[in-house]
């Protein structure tokens, strides 16, 4: 299998099998063969879509499907043994791309992602005082652990203090939510001008840093939540 | 995923779990996170004559991140402030055994570390040369 991959041309630009210009489709004009995606197709080009955060979920569906039948294994049985892998690769890659696209959030960290090498290298402020709350709810949370079961005055008291906790924490991430929404539109507005407008393309920067920021700050929020939620329960 | 018999010890058993006073000028610092995770880690360190005599931490993430904190508490004892900058998050990694989709753990360790190193050497500098830094 190993070797059969080695020799699966990522060139797109030419058939793997009759050398002829596939110009970018998926199947060659000449032969017919199922081509291999490119190695470092971004999921937004793989689906058709461009690269904006509110994209048209029914769109994506139905080009999901469309292009799922195309590459299914279940077609290339008793095809080549490239034509197989390149179908195996390819559904992988396109399940990979739609499971990405469909959810907003793994949407806008692909984007952060996509947009910055990592999202590690958009530099973002620690949000410092939130690890503060963070660490001593986890202290309550520890200390109710300890009691688990008990019906004592203090460990209701606690349990109390966490549902207050888990109010705030949850409107402090409902805040952000809409923030993130709010930057949604931000975002593809900018992508709709950056083509001839460079000031567009220098206006994306902040709102990649603000986005980065407010998605990190909700990865904190709900691991937190979770686990009050399970200690509460 | 398994977890290394070690990672296991010192999540189970975890050194030098708690606080320092955090205005104390002999100590300092370091609270950084993992935005992927959501891990938290808070890391200090007290200094007198230049060696770290107390480390302590506390974080809230998953089982490596633990074992990673608890794990660099124990190596800082006894080190110098220079000494302590060259621990390496590959050497936690080594010690712990830990596997690929947990290096981040160890990173952040590392990272707790150089964070906690920096707040008491700002501190220990005075406020003038804090001044300095900031701009």
């Amino acid at each position: 299998m190993e070797t059969v991959k080695k020799e699966i041309p990522m060139a797109r630009s030419m058939c793997w099998h009759c050398q002829s210009d596939v110009g970018g489709e998926y199947f060659c004009g000449q032969c017919v063969k199922v081509q291999p995606l490119s190695k470092d197709i971004d999921y937004f080009t793989c689906l058709g879509l461009p690269r904006k955060l509110n994209i048209d979920t029914g769109r994506l569906e139905t080009k999901f499907y469309e292009m799922s039948r195309a590459f299914h294994p279940d077609f290339y049985e008793g095809k080549s043994e490239i034509e197989r892998a390149v179908s195996l690769t390819n559904s992988a890659v396109l399940n990979q791309a739609y499971r990405t696209l469909k959810d907003p959030a793994a949407r806008v960290e692909y984007l952060l992602r996509l947009e910055a090498g990592s999202a590690k290298d958009i530099p973002g402020k620690a949000p410092t005082d939130l690890f503060e709350t963070l660490l001593e709810i986890q202290e309550q949370l520890e200390q109710l652990r300890a009691m688990k079961h008990s019906k004592s005055g203090e460990a209701r008291s606690i349990a109390s203090q966490l549902h207050a906790e888990k109010g705030a924490l949850e409107s402090k991430r409902g805040a952000l939510e809409r923030r993130l929404t709010e930057l949604f539109h931000v975002w593809d507005r900018l992508v709709d001008r950056s083509s001839q407008d460079q000031i567009a393309k220098a206006e994306k920067g902040p709102v990649l840093t603000e986005m980065r920021d407010i998605v990190s700050q909700r990865n904190y929020l709900n691991t937190m939540l979770t686990n009050i939620e399970e200690a509460l329960a | 995923m398994a977890y290394s018999d070690k990672v296991i010890d010192h999540y189970n058993n975890p050194r030098n779990i708690g606080s320092l006073p955090k205005d104390d000028k002999q100590v300092g610092t370091g609270i950084v996170g993992a935005p992927e995770c959501g891990d938290v880690m808070k890391l200090q360190i007290k200094v007198k004559n230049d060696v770290i005599v107390d480390a302590r931490f506390k974080t809230f993430g998953c089982g490596s991140a633990i074992a990673s904190s608890s794990l660099a508490t124990e190596w800082l004892k006894g080190r110098t402030v220079e000494e302590a900058g060259n621990i390496k998050n590959t050497d936690i990694v080594q010690e712990l055994n830990l596997p690929p989709v947990k290096i981040h753990c160890s990173v952040l360790a590392e990272d707790a570390i150089k964070a906690a190193l920096e707040d008491y050497k700002k501190k220990s500098a005075g406020p003038a040369a804090t001044t300095a830094v900031a701009k």
